[in-house]
């Protein structure tokens, strides 16, 4: 049997019983909601303006599939441009899917950058895709996602 | 006052030649929804939320930042050498502080 | 009955956890993805700031050198022999310790051995040492041979309500499988040579630590009692550990999970 089967199964039985107290504590959990939310839907649109971004091979997205540590989740973007005044790209935007505000960067980049390029590192509150949005000097929007698995792992 | 270090890879580097640009910064990036763990109180949000790269007072490259790049965040990009001077570096956090960091741009031959 | 569904249980969980094993561990491009990040090593940053500290409070490196009675020249080699027997402090010290020391020569009030002040001054003099090979020599005194000894018996033995010796997760024997997610490390010179590249930058701390915080968070983490900083077993521990990975080249800052 697989774990997550098993889970499946346990989880069931847990969660009929579990609806009434989830339901009490609800009413007086206050939670916190950053003025920064922001789905990844609307994220989305607020940046392409809402165009549809063309999945393509000539941007490299770069994440872990499994990450060690959710705090820090190293991303690396790559688009393969000429980065000259008639053609290069001009902002890559970083989101992902369900982190409580879908925008992690944006990076506006010129011809100067000689190439398209950018690397960080993330947090990513659980298992999430990370999606890399390129804006070309053209007009047009590429798109790349990749989901990584946030684990929980090792000892402290 | 936030530390920061600017590097760029290879150390060596040729007119022309485009090369990394390493910028790192010590900044706690909170997102405003943890806790602290002694207190229980929230911890205010408190995140870098622009950063411009300048090379030699020409604009090259801008970042608009949100809380959720790790805590003493590292932000790479590449940069194309074009005669000696000066690549300096502003940001700015969402509680209105503002630093600024540089390097020497000196390319051999 | 109840027996049979009880076994039937842990037998399911059992596989589920060898599953889980392969599902979760990371792939080796992961791994790469992470090694590729030590390029970028915030803790450089701290490295930088424990340059400063140490120019400040111990007159840099030509204060460490005359503290320690060696040439500029032959420092880094001195420090890649740390901990050491000093005469001065008539035992076996850390390279943190002897810090301790040189700030309160100069007139200044120690750093805590657990303070971000003194993890960064500290990673700063051993970065002194990067690309030397750990020298450590046990052999070189009754102290130093004592001190290794004791290390090795803190290293073996079983303590804690679980009866955990830091070997239960270390030995040749275990290392490689895989305990939520990671895999067990070596932490001699066969593997991670811990010795060579803490003081290091937690990734889940967002902070640099030192080899012996670090020794102190896996005790507490394996239900342990916390062996003190700066006390005899906790520096024999890192002697022991330290001259497992004699030979290995000394690259500080690391960079950890």
């Amino acid at each position: 049997m697989q774990r997550r089967d098993f889970f499946k199964k346990v989880g069931a039985v847990v969660a009929v019983s579990a609806v009434i107290p989830a339901m009490s504590f609800a009413a007086d959990a206050k939670k916190t909601v950053s003025k920064n939310a922001m789905s990844y839907a609307t994220a989305l649109n607020a940046i392409t303006g809402g165009k549809t971004p063309t999945a393509s091979d000539k941007v490299k997205l770069k994440v872990p599939e499994i990450a060690e540590n959710g705090a820090v989740v190293p991303v690396t973007v790559n688009v393969d441009s000429p980065m000259t005044d008639a053609d290069y790209v001009k902002a890559i935007h970083i989101l992902t899917s369900k982190n409580f505000n879908a925008r992690t960067i944006d990076i506006h980049l010129t011809p100067a950058n000689g190439e398209a390029m950018f690397s960080t590192r993330i947090k990513l509150g659980g298992t999430q895709d990370v999606v890399a949005v390129i804006e070309l000097s053209n007009g047009e929007f590429l798109i790349a996602s990749q989901s990584v698995k946030v684990t929980i792992g090792g000892c402290g | 006052m936030s530390k920061s270090l600017i590097k760029i890879k290879p150390k060596k580097y040729k007119d022309g030649e485009v090369v990394k640009v390493n910028f790192m910064v010590m900044h706690p990036m909170d997102t405003g929804m943890g806790k602290d763990k002694k207190t229980k109180e929230i911890i205010p949000a408190k995140y870098i939320n622009s950063v411009k790269f300048e090379y030699n007072g020409k604009v090259i490259t801008t970042m608009n930042v949100w809380e959720s790049l790790s805590v003493n965040p590292v932000f790479t990009t590449s940069m194309k050498i074009n005669g000696a001077g000066k690549l300096s570096v502003t940001f700015t956090d969402s509680t209105g502080e503002v630093n600024e960091a540089s390097i020497k741009i000196k390319p051999k031959g | 009955m109840k027996i049979g569904t009880k076994i039937v249980l842990s037998l399911a969980l059992l596989s589920s956890f060898s599953f889980a094993g392969e599902q979760f561990a990371m792939s080796d491009a992961d791994r790469a993805m992470y090694s590729e990040m030590l390029e970028n090593n915030p803790a450089d940053m701290m490295v930088a700031n424990g340059e400063e500290l140490l120019a400040k409070y111990g007159g840099g490196e030509a204060g460490l050198a005359a503290f320690f009675n060696v040439s500029e020249e032959k420092l880094p080699a001195y420090i890649a022999g740390f901990p050491r027997y000093l005469p001065e402090f008539k035992q076996v010290v850390a390279l943190d310790q002897a810090l301790q020391g040189l700030m309160s020569k100069n007139g200044h009030k120690p750093f805590k051995l657990k303070s971000s002040d003194m993890y960064d001054m500290s990673a700063y003099a051993k970065s002194l040492a990067n690309g030397q090979k750990i020298n450590i020599d046990v052999n070189a005194n009754k102290q130093m041979k004592a001190a290794r000894a004791m290390g090795e018996e803190v290293y073996m033995t079983k303590r804690g309500g679980r009866g955990l010796a830091c070997n239960s997760c270390h030995s040749p024997d275990v290392v490689g499988s895989i305990l939520r997610t990671q895999p067990l490390p070596a932490i001699d010179g066969k593997g991670n040579a811990v010795a060579a590249n803490w003081p290091a930058y937690r990734m889940t701390k967002s902070n640099m630590t030192t080899l012996a915080v670090r020794f102190q968070g896996c005790m507490n983490n394996a239900l342990l009692a916390v062996i003190p900083l700066g006390s005899k077993e906790m520096v024999a521990l890192e002697v022991y550990l330290t001259n497992e990975a004699k030979g290995s080249e000394i690259s500080i800052p690391g960079l950890k999970r």
